[in-house]
Parts: structure tokens; C-alpha cells; sequence
């Protein structure tokens, strides 16, 4: 280990020891990072000669110039980013849904639907979540909605805590998998393959995980009632019912094949339609008599907190990632795994397990930026088709192997945003979730889907058709 | 279990044993408040700048560059003065496992010795980067590197002045608010906010 | 010997796994790596992953960062005459353009701009054109560009925004989705092997050619000033050798591959269609006006511009006589 490693553990480490103060994340990692930079330093300015003794190869490569950077990333990918728009816009239509009444008809009405069914609510959530991962790809937007529209509705019908914010949270996340997708299309680009492919390979895998959401709550249903209760009277199904479910559902339906529609139809970009959205969730307010200048005041400062809190946690990262790659703790990792030799599959487990664990510190996109190219390299390059391990793999190009990596990649990467103690669906939820609920619920709750992803991950490892038979259909494949 | 969750809407922390204020964390605060909810009322403006925008191009055919860019420019103004505003609100997120159960003095060692070790340095050190970012934009005329975006960069870019300099403030208010307790200096005002 | 050792980190703007557009500052790093046995080690870093791409120049100029590899028109919103050393519509050809950087004050021209935000720029790089953009219908008319919602970059941006269209500029990553989603009708961004990379033809089955909003292609290996005059003239040669051989192995790469590409356009459903003559004269008259415009409203580029006005004019007498013309 040379001294720009210890340096890197000793981030990474004494972040997690550090969160455990309950000081703002946020501003533990743009504070620490600057500690550790400082060492670094320091070390390089007045200990020279300790350090050339004590590790003569090590390069600290680290300065006061070098940190001013922060300041440019900052401004690229927290302010200049057109996509996180999208993030603020969702709050506010979720908080104009929440305050209008429309989003708890809207669950009323479903679970309606579902009966007598145990887990009904849940279920519905489920569903939802599956339309609106299918119309955003901004990761957090879904997540949010979600838990304004469903928490409060599961928690007053007696779900267990755990059980609803973690479904919520689970199924929030979906978004990132189903196409259209972010973080699918900076994975694209870093591979330099076609997203139109990763799109379609991401769809079944999508699918089935949320049908693995599903058969979780049903199974609860039976093996343990309490935790998913059905509706305390359910009325029974008739002709009034189904009206008043249609009249119930349509406003915020059509709201919701609206915001979908005008991304589906070419009609606006995600961010577009999100403001679209916000504007119909206003509407429907009026229309039900619910929108008036002290409404529209809290919820602007409500969605001014919450997407200050989120971008708080950027802030911080983007500092904590600029001294972990100013360490070179990138160059650690891919060095350990060389070092390990474990032939392709070998090779490739690891990789997926390196991504589940650095996803409990790290998010997503400093993973797919630090993380990703190095596992692609070692894959093949579609330009250089004579070289890497698609071959040994089984594969018939270097294409079909980066697809099909890239999404067991997604699916772990995932996780990070489930697994304590920095994940970002959990802070989305914490921050718009009632007062009770507290981070702990959430993270007990997160556990039985991330089992269920590490399911999909194992699933997804042996059939590697679920992901390659849609892109195979398409044209020029 | 769960009858004791009340849903109370918009995320608001729940009432408890808060921190007492001080002549300076009254008037910071207050300040910070008043701004916070002021440009709580640009997203209203997002909204209208992209439905304008949908609109514009979908009946006449066309895209107002300008228009697109302001969305992005009043997002991060408005969460950069958020920053501060949601310290006043303490709504950033924390760890609430070990420190959820801490007695209101165990906190405030908490918050005390992290805004002086780790917030205050971190808010400092990009408003210390800051200004050198915002005059560079200034002195070269920087504009949008789209050409039909938005001139004048550096006022956008300027806002990292303005909301790190808000939060440096509000770190501040909530440091004395953390030393009147610990130290009774300066004088505690009332436990009530 | 440990004192003689130059080990940089070099930020490039394209991404390494993109042919032609992303590997070539790699390549130049091996080369010098294997030239001087390891002594002067340039470690390539991923767009974005230490500075913002659209960011290189300044945060060399600043020394955040020794050196990188830049396209050096992303600098347009800070260097209006930037692009002209980056791509210019109806501009040189290739080899045109290396001669103006050697004999026709063009390097000159860039190290003085360049070096008024201390930074050294160094001419590392080179393409052909790149093609003219993939479209969802073809372009038979000027009046087909009107109305039309298409991601194109820098000057040639400016021009077909004069001719009606609706122009913006979505990053690279991007482009894919907005037009598979409709919300654009068009994109230009690189050659076709990068394009068809990016899946492209999958959403917009019509790549046009020719790539009349740059002919040729430049990027340029940008050192921070200070650094630079504190290397040795003889690490100065062997940089400079390396970025000269850049030169020559980015321009075959990019003459090299496209062929390939575009020879199997048939079987994945592409058309390769090429934009008629009266449209490129008009796109040639309104990219007059554009640069004009430009010109008149600043006075850096007014000069790079003039220079490259007054090259192109006497290569003209060679270029005319000496080659065959195109259709031979
Ligand atoms: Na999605
Ligand atoms: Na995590």
C-alpha cells in the first residue's frame, strides 16, 4: 500500500465512522474530505523525506489549486444540470398531489380495486411506481411522489412502517432500471455503447424485479397479515363503486398519462413534463377548491427544503469524490482486483460485489464514473473486437457481453441507493415522509428488496436472455 | 405501532426540545427565513418558464434557447438559498440512529463541534474558491457556449457566493445557539423558536 | 533520475472508448511513456471525472489540473474566436488547416489568445469532416431545415439557426434519447463511427453527408503556461514530437475507419444521403453572414478569421491546379 491508499481507506473509513454522530451527511463529507485532503497536504509539503523513506514510491499528487476544482464541479453538476430540474418539479407536483386530496382518492379508490386483498395498498404503490418509472428516469423523482402519495395512505390503513416506507423506497428506485434512464445513458457513454440497447436490454430485468416486489407483498399477505392489513370495511363491488372509482381516478390519472404522454409522444423532455405536471397537479388543486396563496407558499418552501437537502448530499460528494480520485483510491481498487486473478466470472463477482459494497458510501454516479470503464476494459471494446473476455464468457460480440454486464452492474448499483448509511432513495423518503417514520424504519425496511435485487442480480447472471433477447429483435442489433 | 405515526403534511420536523436562540441567531435567522421563503417562489417560475416553453414550441414550432436555460438558472438559485434556509429549518438530513435517542445537550456537543470542525471550514473553503470562479466569468464576458443560450454567466455563477455566504451565516446563528446552551454564551433568549 | 520525472494528470473531453474522437491523447500518452521508459507519465482521466469538460481550458489556465486534451470550442462562451481553431463551417480541409497552423501564423495566433488565460495550447489532433448529422426524413430543400428541432454545435449551430431551425445543443450522452423520444428531429455530433456507436441509426435512419460545418476537426493538448516554461526545451521537443504524431495518427484513424462504417450502412437500415447542391450554397451564404457577425463582434476573432481568410486564399491557387478535381 502506498501512502495515497491509506490516505483513501482512512476517507472512506472515517466517513462511515463519523455518520454515526448524526452530524449532517451533507456536510460530514464536504468537511471531511477537506481534513483528509489536508493531511495529504501536508504531508507532501513539510514531511518529504519521512514519506520518501517510509514510501518511496508514492505520488501525492494533491493541492490547495488542485482542490479549488470543487468549485467548478459544483457549479457542472449541481447547478448547470439541466436534468435535476426535473427533481424540484416532481416535489411540487407531489406536495400540490398531497395537499389537493387527490393522491389519497387516488389510493382509496385502488385499493377498492384490490379488495379484500391484504397488501392492496401496497400493491398499488407497486404499480404506480412501475407507470412512473417508465416515464422518468431521473433517479429520486419517483421515489418522492411515491411516498407523498402512498406513505400516508399505507401507514393510516396500519401497514407496518417498515413495510411501507420500505416499498415506497424499493419501488422508487425502479425508475433507474425501467427505461427511460439516467443513469442508463451515462453508463452508455462511458462505455461509448448504443443506450437504445441498454434500454431494451433493461426492460425485462426491469419487469421482473418489480414482479418479484409483488409476489413479496402477496407472500406477506399470507405468512404475515399484520404488517399489510386489507382495508378495515371493504364495501363490496358494485356498480356505484366502479362510478366512483372512475371519478376518483380519472383527474389524477390523466394527470399521470399526461406527464407520461408528453415524454412518450415527443412532447417534452422528462424535466419538461415534470413542470407540465406540476402545473396539472395546480389545476386539479383548484379545481377541487384546495389551492390558495398560503398553499401554494408552503408547498414552494416544503419543495425548496427537500431539494436543498438533496443537493446538500451532491455538494458533499462531489467534494468527497474530488479527493478520492485526487488519492487515486480508483487506481487501489482496480490494482487489488488485478491482483487477484480470478479468470472472467471470477473476476466479474467481484466487480458486482466492489460496486454493492462502495454503493453503501458512494452514489451512483461516482461509482459508474470511477468504476465502470474499468470493468468495460476488461469486458472488450466493440472497437477493438480482437481483445478481452467477451469471448471467454460465452458471447458472440463485445457488445451483447457490455450489455449484459452493464445491467447486472445496474441492478447492484441499484442497491446504493437503498443501502445505509448514504442512499439517496433513503434521504428522498426521509425527507418527505411523515415525522414518525424514522431513518431506522427505513432502513429495516430496505432489506427484504435488496435481497429481492440480489435475487434478480443471480437470475439475471444464469439467463443472460431475459437481457439480450429484446435488443437482438431490433432492427440493426 | 403505527397509531402513534401522524401524517402530518410537507415534512416538517416533528415538535421537539430545540435549541435555545440568541440576539444573533434571531435577527440571522429571521433573515434567512424571510429570503428562503421568498425564493421558495422560483419554482413557481420554473413552472412557468417550462410550460411557456412546451407551449411555444408545440404551436409554433420553434424553441426559446434563452427560456430553457433561465429553468436551470433559477433551479440552482433557488436550492443554493435553500441551503441556508433548510439549516435554519434543520431539515438537513442525519444519521438519526445512535443521535435520534441523545439527550438535547449530547446534541448540541454534536452540532457544535461539527459546524466547527467540518460545516463551517467546507462553506468557507468554496466561498474562499468562489469568488475567484465568479470573476473569471466576469472579467472574460463569459455567455451560454450555446448560441442561443443565456449572456452574463456570471451572474448565475454568482450565486454560489450568494448561498454559501447565506449558509455561512446560518452556521454561525446555529453555533451560537449551540454555545448558549453548552456555555450560556451568548445569552440564551428562550427554548421555544 | 526521481527529479527529471513528469507525471501529469491529463483530463480529455471525449470519452477514451470512442474511436478516433476519445483515444487518441491516449495513445499519445503511451507513446510518450514508451519513448522515455516510463520518465514522463500523462495519466488520461474520464470526461467529467476531475473537471467539467466544458471546464478544461480554465482550470489548466488556473492550474487546478497540469494539462488536458480538449476540442478547444467548448471554450466559445469564454473565447468567442475558439472555434475557429476547433471546426469552422465551409472552413480548411485537413491538411489545409495543418498548413495554416504551421505557415500561416496559426499556432502563433493560438498561443498568443491562449496564452492571455495562461494556457499553452498544443496542436495534438485532427479528423475529416464529420457527417452532416443523422435526420428522421431526409433534407431535400432549405425549407425542409425550417421548423426543424436539431442538436448541433458551435458555428455551424449559428448557421442552420439562421436558416430557421430550432437549434440546441444537448451533450453527447443524450442525444440518443431525445431522438427516439421526438424531442428533437435531428443531431449532429461526430463521425460516423462514433455515431453509429451511439446507436443513432437505431432513431434517425438518414445520415447526411457532406459535413459542410467542419471539414476538419481539431483538438489540442492544453498545458498550463507556468508548467510548461518550467519543463526543459528538451521535454518541450519530445511533448511536442508526441502531439505531432498525434496529429498523424488521429487524422488515419478517422480517414481509416469511415469507410467500413458507411460500406455497412445497407444492412442496418441506413441511408446515406447527401444534401444537394443548392442547400449548401445557401448554407455557405448564410455561414458568410454568420462569421461576419462574429467577426464584427469580436476582435480576436476577426483577426484568426482574416488569417485564415488570407491562407485559404493563396492555398487556393495550389489547391486548384495541383489536385484532380473531386469527381476523378
Ligand atoms: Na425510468
Ligand atoms: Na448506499
Amino acid at each position: 500500500m502506498e501512502f495515497n491508499d491509506v490516505l483513501a481507506v482512512v476517507l472512506f473509513g472515517g466517513f462511515i465512522l463519523l455518520l454515526f454522530t448524526g452530524f449532517p451527511i451533507a456536510w460530514l463529507l464536504g468537511g471531511f474530505s477537506l481534513i483528509v485532503a489536508g493531511m495529504a497536504i501536508y504531508v507532501d509539503l513539510n514531511m518529504q523525506d519521512w514519506l520518501v523513506e517510509a514510501f518511496p514510491n508514492t505520488w501525492l499528487d494533491i493541492s490547495w489549486r488542485y482542490m479549488s476544482a470543487i468549485v467548478r464541479n459544483i457549479w457542472s453538476q449541481a447547478m448547470a444540470n439541466e436534468v435535476l430540474v426535473a427533481l424540484p418539479m416532481f416535489i411540487f407536483m407531489g406536495y400540490l398531489l398531497d395537499r389537493s386530496g387527490i393522491a389519497e382518492a387516488l389510493m382509496k379508490s385502488f385499493a377498492r380495486v384490490f379488495g379484500p386483498l391484504r397488501g392492496g395498498y401496497a400493491i398499488t404503490v407497486i404499480m404506480i411506481g412501475i407507470l412512473l418509472a417508465a416515464s422518468t428516469g431521473v433517479v429520486g423523482a419517483s421515489v418522492v411522489l411515491l411516498a407523498l402519495l402512498g406513505l400516508p395512505v399505507m401507514l393510516n390503513n396500519r401497514y407496518h412502517p417498515t413495510v411501507a416506507v420500505g416499498t415506497v423506497t424499493a419501488v422508487g428506485t425502479l425508475g433507474i432500471l425501467i427505461p427511460p434512464s439516467i443513469m442508463l445513458v451515462l453508463m452508455a457513454d462511458r462505455l461509448a455503447i448504443s443506450p437504445g440497447g441498454l434500454f431494451m436490454g433493461a426492460l425485462l430485468p426491469g419487469l421482473m424485479l418489480a414482479s418479484l416486489y409483488v409476489l413479496y407483498i402477496v407472500a406477506l399477505g399470507f405468512f404475515r397479515p399484520s404488517a399489510v392489513p386489507a382495508p378495515v370495511d371493504p364495501e363490496p363491488i358494485t356498480p356505484r363503486v366502479i362510478v366512483q372509482l372512475l371519478l376518483a381516478v380519472l383527474p389524477p390519472f390523466g394527470l399521470i398519462f399526461a406527464v407520461l404522454g408528453t415524454i412518450f409522444f415527443g412532447i417534452a423532455t422528462p424535466t419538461e413534463a415534470a413542470g407540465v405536471g406540476a402545473l396539472g397537479a395546480g389545476l386539479l388543486a383548484l379545481a377541487n377548491g384546495k389551492l390558495s396563496f398560503r398553499v401554494l407558499k408552503e408547498v414552494s418552501e416544503a419543495t425548496t427544503r427537500s431539494t436543498a437537502f438533496i443537493l446538500a448530499i451532491v455538494v458533499g460528494a462531489v467534494a468527497f469524490a474530488h479527493v478520492l480520485r485526487g488519492l487515486e483510491g480508483d487506481l487501489l481498487i482496480r490494482n487489488s482486483l488485478l491482483a487477484l486473478d480470478l479468470g472472467p466470472t471470477g473476476t466479474l463477482i467481484v466487480i458486482l460485489l466492489i460496486v454493492f459494497l462502495l454503493g453503501f458510501v458512494l452514489d451512483w454516479i461516482q461509482i459508474v464514473l470511477v468504476i465502470l470503464p474499468l470493468a468495460g476494459a476488461l469486458i472488450g471494446n466493440p472497437s477493438q473486437p480482437m481483445s478481452g473476455m467477451w469471448m471467454e464468457l460465452g458471447f458472440e460480440g463485445p457488445e451483447q457481453a457490455l450489455i449484459w454486464f452493464t445491467l447486472l452492474f445496474a441492478i447492484v448499483l441499484q442497491t446504493s441507493f437503498l443501502t445505509p448509511p448514504v442512499g439517496f432513495a433513503l434521504f428522498y423518503v426521509k425527507g418527505v415522509a411523515p415525522p414518525g417514520v424514522t431513518l431506522m424504519h427505513i432502513y429495516k425496511g430496505v432489506i427484504p428488496f435488496i435481497l429481492l435485487q440480489g435475487l434478480a442480480v443471480v437470475i439475471v447472471f444464469f439467463w443472460r436472455d431475459l437481457v439480450l433477447w429484446l435488443p437482438g429483435l431490433a432492427p440493426g442489433g | 405501532m403505527s397509531n402513534d405515526t401522524p401524517t402530518a403534511p410537507l415534512g416538517e420536523a416533528g415538535a421537539q426540545a430545540r435549541l435555545p436562540h440568541t440576539w444573533l441567531s434571531k435577527r440571522i435567522d429571521g433573515l434567512l427565513d424571510v429570503v428562503g421563503s421568498l425564493a421558495s417562489w422560483l419554482w413557481i417560475a420554473v413552472v412557468a418558464a417550462i410550460v411557456i416553453n412546451v407551449v411555444y414550441r408545440y404551436i409554433l414550432r420553434n424553441n426559446i434557447g434563452q427560456l430553457e436555460e433561465l429553468q436551470w438558472h433559477l433551479y440552482a438559485t433557488a436550492f443554493l438559498i435553500g441551503l441556508a434556509y433548510t439549516v435554519v429549518h434543520d431539515e438537513h438530513v442525519r444519521v438519526d440512529v445512535i443521535y435520534g435517542s441523545r439527550s438535547l445537550r449530547t446534541k448540541a456537543w454534536v452540532d457544535f463541534l461539527g459546524i466547527l470542525i467540518f460545516a463551517l471550514p467546507f462553506a468557507l473553503f468554496v466561498l474562499y474558491y468562489a469568488w475567484p470562479f465568479v470573476v473569471a466569468s466576469y472579467v472574460s464576458g463569459e455567455r451560454s457556449v450555446n448560441p442561443s443560450g443565456l449572456p452574463y454567466r456570471f451572474l448565475i455563477k454568482g450565486m454560489l457566493v450568494l448561498g454559501f455566504g447565506l449558509l455561512v451565516l446560518a452556521f454561525v446563528s446555529r453555533l451560537t445557539r449551540t454555545t448558549a446552551l453548552l456555555f450560556g454564551f451568548p445569552k440564551p433568549i428562550r427554548a421555544e423558536r | 533520475d526521481a527529479q527529471d520525472r513528469i507525471r501529469w494528470r491529463v483530463p480529455i473531453a471525449f470519452p477514451s472508448a470512442l474511436p478516433a474522437l476519445g483515444d487518441n491523447m491516449p495513445w499519445v500518452a503511451e507513446q510518450l511513456a514508451a519513448a522515455t521508459d516510463g520518465r514522463i507519465e500523462f495519466r488520461v482521466v474520464e470526461p467529467g471525472e476531475m473537471v467539467p469538460a466544458l471546464e478544461l481550458s480554465e482550470a489548466v489556465g488556473q492550474g487546478q489540473i497540469q494539462a488536458g486534451y480538449n476540442w478547444l470550442g467548448y471554450d466559445q462562451g469564454r473565447i468567442p474566436a475558439s472555434p475557429l481553431f476547433s471546426a469552422v463551417p465551409f472552413g480548411m480541409e485537413p491538411w489545409e488547416y495543418i498548413a495554416w497552423w504551421k505557415h500561416g501564423g496559426g499556432q502563433t495566433l493560438a498561443e498568443e489568445i491562449y496564452g492571455a488565460i495562461n494556457v499553452m495550447p498544443l496542436f495534438c489532433g485532427i479528423t475529416g469532416p464529420e457527417t452532416a448529422g443523422w435526420f428522421k426524413a431526409p433534407i431535400e430543400s432549405v425549407e425542409d431545415l425550417r421548423g426543424l428541432r436539431i442538436r448541433f454545435a458551435g458555428l455551424g449551430g449559428q448557421v442552420i439557426a439562421s436558416l430557421g431551425a430550432s437549434v440546441s445543443l444537448i451533450p453527447g450522452g443524450e442525444i440518443f434519447q431525445s431522438l427516439e423520444r421526438g424531442v428533437i428531429d435531428g443531431a449532429e455530433f461526430a463521425l460516423p463511427i462514433v455515431d453509429q456507436r451511439l446507436g443513432f441509426h437505431r432513431v434517425a435512419p438518414y445520415n447526411l453527408f457532406p459535413g459542410w460545418h467542419q471539414p476538419f476537426t481539431a483538438f489540442h493538448f492544453i498545458v498550463n503556461l507556468d508548467t510548461w516554461n518550467a519543463l526543459s526545451s528538451a521535454d518541450q521537443a519530445l511533448i511536442r514530437l508526441a502531439c505531432q504524431a498525434g496529429v498523424m495518427n488521429n487524422l488515419a484513424d478517422s480517414e481509416g475507419l469511415q469507410g467500413e462504417v458507411i460500406a455497412g450502412f445497407p444492412d442496418i437500415g441506413v441511408t446515406a444521403g447527401v444534401l444537394p447542391e443548392e442547400v449548401l450554397r445557401e448554407l455557405q451564404a448564410a455561414t458568410e453572414i454568420v462569421l461576419a457577425e462574429q467577426a464584427a463582434a469580436d476582435a480576436d476573432f476577426a483577426r484568426v478569421f482574416e488569417s485564415q481568410r488570407e491562407f485559404s486564399a493563396m492555398y487556393r491557387y495550389w489547391k486548384e491546379l495541383g489536385y484532380l478535381p473531386r469527381d476523378f
